[in-house]
């Protein structure tokens, strides 16, 4: 049970309607680290949380978590599992009607029974945690975008899980709120000694974070290794992709017809 | 022409592949046994929002179909001179027919689409599935006390329904036309009954209660997760609906009323 790996995905293939968006794609994710998936927009990063939190299965390949093959698993069992995990959404997810307080404590009710003044004890210092313990009594439409993602996030540990995922977690963000996000990303690893799960493709942000970080694009992970090791990558698409170059292996244009034939043109435009 | 038959067929596919869906998710709803203290707040919470803000239109609309049926039942009857039969004619036409269905189809419009949209933006915001990942079953956590709302709210709204028409009705046809009050009551009494009459518009909307919220929290379930699906997919309550209580109502009558 006590396996480096946390996580770990073996040839898994998936594929939606019709579109396959994992090719065999295997990765270890390490307990007790952040780890860094990043890539294009599209290839299908957030389904790759979904498929480790059992919301989606694979066609095939096995996804083990925590010595559990969750596609495999029981619903009864899978939702017990779900319990050790928290997602942080990238849209924060909040439930609209409650407030943030009640957000928070969502899961203590459902999960636990504790009394009122402990899981309002409990609570506080979740949201103390991300900075909001003053926003308690706000309603999620009275929240900025990034206060929005620190109360999903004191949601998200409220059971103090072992695993968090983050799909996203600076989409969108100002500097500042990308800052403190940043920072609770990393404390809350360091204090908690969960193991993280950062989807991004946001490269300075995450490679700042994680201690591990693997790229996956066109449904295979094209690199992988420390932030150190990628930099130092030799494949000119990791580079394309860390460096932000808007042609290369990755090309500009969408493939189509040539040129001369689209335009109309009998000379030779390439 | 083959690629006429091939469409056709992949319409039939798709139509018996949703009817199989819906059937999951209805088991899936209905599967688990609720706890009371978790499920009955949330069940309440639902009644308040599908039935208690429902019967502001209910009700006015009762009053004006009651009144309605007045005035066309006395214009008929009186023809024949037996306008004193007018309360027995309302009554009759309220409990057994517009009762059940107006009712179902104004709760398709008002409460049905609402809960389409509901839940559907909980689905496009992620709400849905932030549960699950919380290992909250969203089915029975929001699903099943907005589907058991309905299936409780409706015979009861459209008993108030029946009740609100029959006294438009009387407003119309003792108050202003000059109907014998007795023989309004009188007839009424004598003619309508309690199991065939309204018990069976009772089972009526029992089904329809039942449909029309099971349409309104699968579609919304179902949607594709944009602006543009959870529109769709209210408007598809709606016209499901509808389709299926009119349909339904006239299978139902056939089988209470019908003499064969």
């Amino acid at each position: 049970m006590n396996s480096p790996a946390y996580i770990s995905l073996k040839d898994v293939v998936f594929s939606r309607s019709g579109r396959r968006i994992f090719d065999g794609v295997s990765l270890d994710i390490p307990r007790g680290k952040i780890t860094a998936i990043m890539g294009p927009s599209g290839t299908g990063k957030t389904t790759l949380l979904r498929l480790i939190g059992g919301q989606l299965k694979p066609d095939s390949g096995s996804i083990v978590v925590d010595g559990h093959e969750v596609p495999k698993l029981k619903r009864r069992a899978l939702y017990s599992l779900r319990e050790k995990m928290g997602m942080l959404f990238q849209s924060g997810a909040l439930f609209t009607d409650l407030s943030v307080f009640e957000n928070v404590a969502f899961p203590l009710r459902v999960h636990t029974k504790l009394p009122e003044d402990m899981i309002r004890d409990i609570v506080l210092m979740k949201l103390e945690a991300v900075g909001l313990r003053g926003a308690r009594q706000l309603m999620p439409s009275e929240l900025s975008g990034g206060m929005t993602r620190r109360v999903a996030l004191a949601r998200s540990i409220a059971l103090d899980p072992e695993l968090i995922m983050y799909d996203e977690p600076f989409a969108g963000q100002d500097p500042i709120a990308m800052g403190v996000l940043v920072k609770l990303i990393r404390d809350l690893n360091g204090s908690m000694g969960l193991t993280s799960v950062l989807v991004s493709h946001d490269v300075p942000e995450s490679l700042s974070i994680c201690h591990y970080a693997c790229i996956i694009s066109d449904g295979k992970v094209i690199g992988e290794g420390t932030p150190e090791e990628l930099r130092a990558h030799p494949s000119g698409q990791v580079q394309q992709f860390l460096q932000g170059q808007p042609d290369g292996p990755v090309p500009f244009h969408y493939p189509a017809d040539g040129a001369a034939q689209d335009f109309g043109l009998s000379g030779g435009v390439s | 022409m083959i690629d006429r038959i091939a469409a056709f067929g992949r319409l039939g596919l798709d139509i018996v592949s949703s009817f199989g869906r819906s059937g999951r998710f209805l088991a899936g709803v209905l599967g688990g046994v609720p706890r009371p203290a978790t499920g009955f707040p949330l069940l309440l919470k639902q009644l308040y929002a599908v039935g208690v803000l429902s019967l502001a239109i209910i009700v006015v609309s009762g009053l004006f179909i009651g009144m309605v049926l007045g005035l066309q039942g006395y214009t008929i009857l009186s023809d024949y001179g037996s306008e004193a039969a007018i309360g027995q004619m309302i009554a009759l036409t309220l409990v057994r027919e517009l009762g059940p269905v107006v009712t179902a189809l104004l709760f398709a419009g008002r409460a049905g689409s609402a809960l389409t949209a509901e839940i559907g933006l909980m689905k496009a915001t992620e709400q849905l599935s932030s549960m699950e990942m919380m290992g909250v079953d969203p089915l029975r956590r929001v699903i099943a006390p907005r589907l058991w709302a309905g299936f409780i709210a409706m015979p009861v709204l459209a008993v108030i329904f029946s009740v609100v028409g029959i006294w438009g009705g009387m407003l119309v046809g003792v108050d202003w036309l000059g109907v014998f009050e007795g023989s309004f009551w009188g007839n009424m009494q004598s003619s309508v009954d309690f199991v065939d009459d309204v018990l069976n518009g009772v089972i009526k909307s029992v089904v329809f209660g039942f449909v029309c919220a099971w349409i309104a929290v699968y579609q919304g379930y179902d949607c594709v997760p944009t602006s543009a699906g959870i529109s769709s997919a209210t408007t598809k309550t709606v016209v499901y609906s509808s389709l299926a209580v009119l349909g339904l109502d006239f299978v139902l009558t056939a089988v209470m009323f019908g003499d064969f």
